[in-house]
């Protein structure tokens, strides 16, 4: 591990290895502040709950496919996470005149960028995710397959078509993907 | 044209080029920007869709054990706090009762010719690495552990793992007092969050779960978890040896 490692990272760590001892421990630790501040701004406790568990969902998302390491604590990390969340959500939800509660807190320069670096993987994750569901059932479809079996060879055996039509249709339905999220305007938000 | 693009994509994914289409490949990289952009989506969502799908059952099982903290934690939290406390220290005491009419049954049932505790019972001495602001305690519990004072050990030790409530080691030896004491129960659930927990001392943990179970003269039960103490362990001839004698 990294020298710059928090020890914290320990959190993340039982997110990949889904240790429920550890992860109660950010429930027992960190929960009760989210919770209180979804409370204070029209939320309920189980609003709470589901920010929370999107967050840390999204914190393993991040973790597995690009090995985030925490160099910071994770509490203030944490909760500005949640707190940001919450507040799209009250956006979406049409609910613009609340005013917001804020709590105190201090925020490092190096918490900040954890912070964002996290935001900006769940948006291309959540981008990705949405134009993958604009693509055909067949793409749809066949896609899945290629990525949970690794071998094309066995992905047409699966499919019952020939292996050069598979990889065919493989790199036909990424690209169809690919152009999908090049001309999304979201893509050229994150770009920017 | 574009189509023939991502074939190409594919192909280098794969390392399917020849040298000469490679080079190629590389100098469209440097000098075409749309290409460049296409290639760069292209192995985004090959990662991010990848592991989406490669992890999605675990995904699935993440998400369970979020769902339950969350209900434990958060949703009990709003109304029946007393309640499941009461509950659960109710159940502790019927599980403490069972394990002591166990351990008598178990008594009365095995004899002679059975393995013994104490001949596998050897533990490590305790050396942990010290950590600032608690080096008192830990030097007390490791004299205490080591001199096989567990009354002690197990006080210190509950001291350390308030502070450091993940740490493995610290829980594990806390586990041993407890079995060394005969708090079967205690050292089970310590074992078992140990096992559960995927840290290096996962089969340590089952090693001395096995123990505890053996100090009860539950043999079956030991066995079973001689079983999982995979080759590659350290433990593994010990719990061979033990497993012959069962």
């Amino acid at each position: 591990m990294d020298h710059k490692t928090h020890e914290d990272h320990i959190y993340i760590e039982a997110l990949l290895k889904n240790d429920s001892r550890v992860l109660s421990k950010i429930y027992m630790n960190f929960s009760h502040k989210i919770v209180s501040f979804v409370k204070k701004n029209s939320g309920n406790a189980d609003d709470a709950q589901d920010i929370i568990q999107e967050t840390l969902v999204t914190i393993y998302h991040q973790a597995k496919e690009k090995n985030f390491i925490l160099t910071c604590p994770f509490d203030a990390y944490f909760f500005l996470l949640c707190k940001r969340k919450w507040l799209n959500e009250l956006k979406k939800r049409g609910n613009n005149r609340v005013t917001i509660v804020e709590e105190i807190t201090s925020i490092t320069e190096e918490q900040n960028q954890q912070v964002e670096e996290t935001e900006l993987f769940e948006k291309k994750y959540q981008l990705f995710e949405s134009k993958f569901k604009e693509l055909g059932k067949k793409c749809q479809e066949l896609l899945k397959v290629t990525f949970k079996i690794k071998s094309m060879e066995e992905v047409a055996k699966f499919l019952g078509v020939s292996y050069g039509y598979a990889r065919k249709k493989k790199s036909q339905c990424m690209g169809k993907l690919t152009q999908l999220v090049k001309s999304s305007n979201e893509y050229h938000h994150l770009k920017a | 044209m574009p189509e023939e693009r991502y074939i190409k994509f594919e192909q280098y994914l794969n390392n399917e080029l020849s040298k000469e289409d490679l080079k190629f490949f590389e100098e469209q990289l440097k000098s075409n920007t749309d290409f460049k952009e296409d290639f760069e989506i292209y192995i985004a969502l090959e990662f991010s869709l990848g592991a989406k799908f490669k992890n999605e059952e675990e995904e699935i099982k993440l998400r369970k054990t979020l769902t339950d903290l969350g209900s434990q934690h958060i949703k009990q939290d709003e109304n029946t706090k007393k309640e499941t406390k009461e509950i659960s220290l109710f159940r502790y005491r019927n599980l403490m009762i069972a394990a002591s009419i166990a351990l008598l049954i178990g008594f009365f049932i095995y004899n002679n010719g059975n393995p013994v505790y104490s001949d596998f019972a050897k533990h490590n001495a305790l050396e942990l690495v010290v950590r600032g602001e608690n080096n008192e305690v830990v030097s007390k519990a490791e004299s205490a552990f080591n001199s096989k004072n567990y009354k002690e050990a197990l006080k210190q030790l509950s001291i350390l793992s308030n502070s450091y409530p993940n740490d493995s080691e610290i829980n594990l030896y806390l586990g041993i007092c407890q079995l060394e004491l005969n708090n079967y129960v205690e050292a089970e659930i310590v074992f078992n969050e140990i096992i559960e927990g995927n840290s290096a001392f996962e089969t340590k943990a089952k090693w001395y779960k096995a123990l505890t179970f053996l100090k009860q003269k539950k043999y079956n039960e030991s066995k079973e978890i001689l079983k999982t103490i995979p080759e590659s362990a350290e433990e593994y001839q010990q719990a061979k040896k033990l497993l012959r004698k069962l």
